[in-house]
């Protein structure tokens, strides 16, 4: 008995690898094979998907300076609104997109906070989602990767370290830039000198016709760690005012869309004296608040004005 | 001008142009038609004037919200005479202190039917929890996975508590009974509070700067809040009320015993519950993230996940303030469990889980979280306890009370004297004492404390 078997030709193989995918962050090409860009070692799952689909997705940027809480943030936004579709509703695609969902939410619900990120991209954890929204009929698709602080700290203060970054950043419709506010609260200066440098940055990002694209781009600068302190969840703006005025008056006269929000997770916190890791610190409870209102806004203002490209 | 005169004007004004830009196009008059024309030009710009108007007021309504309307205060009760006994007893029940009432030192001063109506006071806000052996920890958790050592479990063991009989408030303090104290100078009476937060008295105040919970305004809750939880309360405050009351926080393990009713199987084995209604999380039964309208509700609403005792919302709404300490022991946080948690600063214990919470192995009874006792949370509040051992729940009738004395509506619930006086030397866990015990289904109980008159 005879058993047909499809066996693709050798030749057509070197079909495939001649056509070269370019990376959907970089644009760089690569091959059809490759898991990470050559170039910016942005995942190439996301060109692939984007191939497949037909539909341009829109990037948002969720920054800021390292332990400020990025990922918690990140996981957690991912995961209340693919919990609880009122608002808005989000559906991963790709099994990619769910491992910070994923590592997130195990690591809280044991009463932790997930690990640091690490600072090689290919280590990074993407996200390609799908966000419906009550009154749009047609869903919107983006990308938001967790990238490490002390990466982004780097790039900005050396530009070309993390060409990921870079790339990433400039194709950027919109960005949330995390301050963490106890560090504020208690007069650490830090936290507001690498916010100003982060939008001197992007201030800087260039698309070859102008040179201020993100002046007119939507930024939420989100003071994260409200569980600490608890006066900023009132008036997050009043907050940064008193506490970040360099940050607040560089806002005011340099971003046209700009708007500041308080969030929180965890309830409470402790610390553990651990043999390996030093102290660390661990949730007491989690009690998420503030996590969509950033969100939605920055969704809001860019259906509001398409950003010309 | 009224709005319908003013838009039968602009239908006038926009009919006149279309019939001015008709004839000047018949007649043809070229003044008539520009004349139309600017008729209704003039009414398109209008109208975009308006819609632009009402966008900005619109962005400006939701810049600004408008703070909650303060509640109508309730009346003021008046000053009872130090002399009239009878008024004070009246004024104390009516303002829930009825545990004070029942003190040995005081109850001797009642009589028949004040005893009455202050041991029905205790019957219908309090839920008897019957003594008996709990554990703490994570004792349920280790026998649920079987991941624990025998040594390990043998060590859980050890933290079984043996609990005294007690009474528990079958609901959070509201609002409303919280103003009672308020109202009645709680917060200048510094005998009530713990002598460590005597300098800070003066700063616990509301959002106006008035004594009262951070988030009141001039000393009052605000309207149609008069049944929630009262948050915004500190460790002290809790602990000031209730002392009020004649009754105290309960302690961790009184609080567990309440929901987890603890069922001995044998001499070192008992059976707790997970949750007050049994061992797998019901989301209608608690107002936890993701089941509930996302605030703090009535303290009577998800009556499902009452307790075999009868005591609501022991889990979820708002967070629990208890007389323990944070014990760092009975917290477990994975991968680091075997370090030492330490504390930035020292913790009071909190149970229950709030509306907020978002796992549901965080809004279990075994669960303990713990905050600074100086935190005035937006999800942490208070129910209080007071010890069976403390009351005195039966006593020889005075020879001076008379069958007059008595309201003829409690008369006729009276039990004769012969059968009170059984009552003497019975102890709390007799079944003579069930009705104390029994809980009270929903639609029997009134609102936690009676109707107050709005002024």
């Amino acid at each position: 008995m005879t058993k047909s078997v499809i066996q693709p030709l050798e030749s057509l193989r070197l079909i495939q690898y001649a056509t070269p995918v370019p990376c959907f962050i970089c644009g760089t090409d690569n091959t059809i094979d490759a898991e990470f860009c050559t170039h910016c070692a942005a995942p190439m799952a996301l060109a692939h998907q984007v191939g497949k689909r037909k539909i341009r997705p829109q990037m948002i940027a969720v920054t800021g300076a390292a332990n400020v809480g990025k990922t918690v943030y990140l996981g957690m936004l991912i995961d209340m609104l693919s919990r609880q579709p009122d608002r808005l509703q989000l559906l991963a695609r790709g099994a990619f997109s769910i491992t910070l969902q994923q590592t997130t939410i195990a690591a809280l619900s044991r009463c932790e906070f997930p690990r640091k990120t690490p600072n090689e991209p290919d280590r990074w954890n993407w996200v390609h989602c799908e966000v419906r929204r009550p009154k749009q009929r047609k869903p919107m698709e983006l990308i938001m990767p967790d990238m490490a602080g002390d990466a982004v700290l780097q790039e900005v203060d050396h530009p070309h370290t993390y060409r990921v970054i870079r790339a990433f950043l400039k194709r950027c419709t919109a960005a949330m830039i995390l301050i963490d506010a106890p560090e504020l609260k208690d007069d650490n200066r830090d936290q507001d000198y690498f916010t100003l440098k982060l939008l001197s940055y992007l201030g800087e990002l260039g698309d070859g016709t102008s040179s201020a694209i993100w002046r007119n781009r939507p930024v939420a600068l989100v003071l994260t760690k409200a569980d600490q302190c608890e006066e900023c969840l009132d008036d997050p703006a009043g907050f940064a005012e008193d506490h970040a005025p360099g940050l607040w008056q560089h806002c005011k006269e340099r971003l046209v869309r700009h708007r500041f929000f308080a969030a929180g997770v965890a309830g409470g916190c402790a610390a553990y004296d651990t043999f390996t890791e030093g102290r660390v610190r661990v949730p007491l409870r989690i009690e998420p608040c503030g996590i969509i209102e950033p969100f939605q806004w920055l969704l809001d203002q860019t259906a509001q004005q398409p950003e010309k490209r | 001008m009224s709005m319908n005169k003013q838009s039968a004007v602009r239908t006038a004004i926009g009919l006149l142009g279309l019939l001015a830009v008709g004839l000047g196009l018949w007649l043809p008059d070229g003044r008539l038609a520009a004349a139309g024309a600017v008729a209704w030009v003039y009414l398109l710009a209008r109208r975009v004037c308006v819609a632009w108007r009402w966008r900005h007021r619109k962005s400006a309504r939701n810049a600004a919200q408008p703070s909650p309307k303060p509640a109508p205060r309730p009346k003021a009760r008046a000053p009872v005479d130090p002399g009239d006994t009878r008024g004070l007893v009246e004024q104390m029940l009516s303002q829930g202190r009825f545990a004070l009432l029942l003190r040995p030192q005081v109850v001797e001063n009642l009589d028949e039917a004040q005893f009455r109506k202050a041991l029905e006071a205790l019957a219908i806000d309090t839920a008897l929890v019957p003594e008996g052996e709990v554990v703490l920890g994570r004792i349920d958790e280790a026998l649920d996975d079987g991941k624990l050592e025998p040594e390990e479990i043998r060590r859980c063991r050890g933290r079984v508590v043996r609990v005294e009989p007690f009474f528990l408030d079958r609901y959070p303090v509201t609002n409303r009974e919280y103003y009672e104290f308020v109202a009645g100078g709680g917060y200048q009476e510094i005998s009530l509070w713990d002598p460590k937060i005597w300098p800070a008295v003066l700063e616990l105040v509301d959002r106006t700067g008035a004594p009262g919970p951070r988030y009141w305004r001039d000393g009052c809750y605000a309207e149609g809040e008069e049944d929630l939880p009262v948050v915004g309360v500190n460790w002290f405050e809790a602990m000031a009320y209730a002392r009020w009351l004649g009754k105290r926080l309960p302690s961790d393990a009184e609080w567990v015993k309440a929901g987890a009713w603890p069922v001995p199987l044998s001499a070192g084995d008992r059976q707790q519950r997970k949750y007050p209604w049994g061992n797998s999380m019901d989301r209608r039964r608690a107002n936890l993230w993701g089941s509930g309208p996302g605030r703090i509700v009535p303290v009577t609403e998800f009556a499902e996940g009452v307790s075999v005792g009868g005591v609501y919302q022991l889990i979820g709404n708002v967070w629990e303030w208890t007389s323990s300490n944070f014990n760092p022991r009975n917290f477990s946080s994975g991968d680091y469990a075997e370090g030492e948690l330490v504390l930035t600063s020292p913790m009071k214990s909190i149970r229950g889980g709030a509306f907020d919470t978002y796992f549901d192995n965080q809004a279990t009874c075994q669960f303990q979280s713990g905050d600074n006792p100086l935190a005035r949370r937006h999800n942490i509040s208070f129910r209080c306890a007071v010890g069976a051992g403390d009351l005195v729940l039966a006593r020889q009738p005075s020879p001076a009370a008379s069958a007059e004395e008595v309201p003829s509506s409690l008369a006729e619930d009276l039990p004769p004297e012969s059968e009170l006086e059984e009552y003497a030397d019975v102890p709390l866990d007799d079944p003579i004492c069930e009705p104390l015990a029994a809980p009270v289904t929903h639609e029997e109980l009134p609102s936690p404390l009676p109707e107050e008159t709005h002024a």
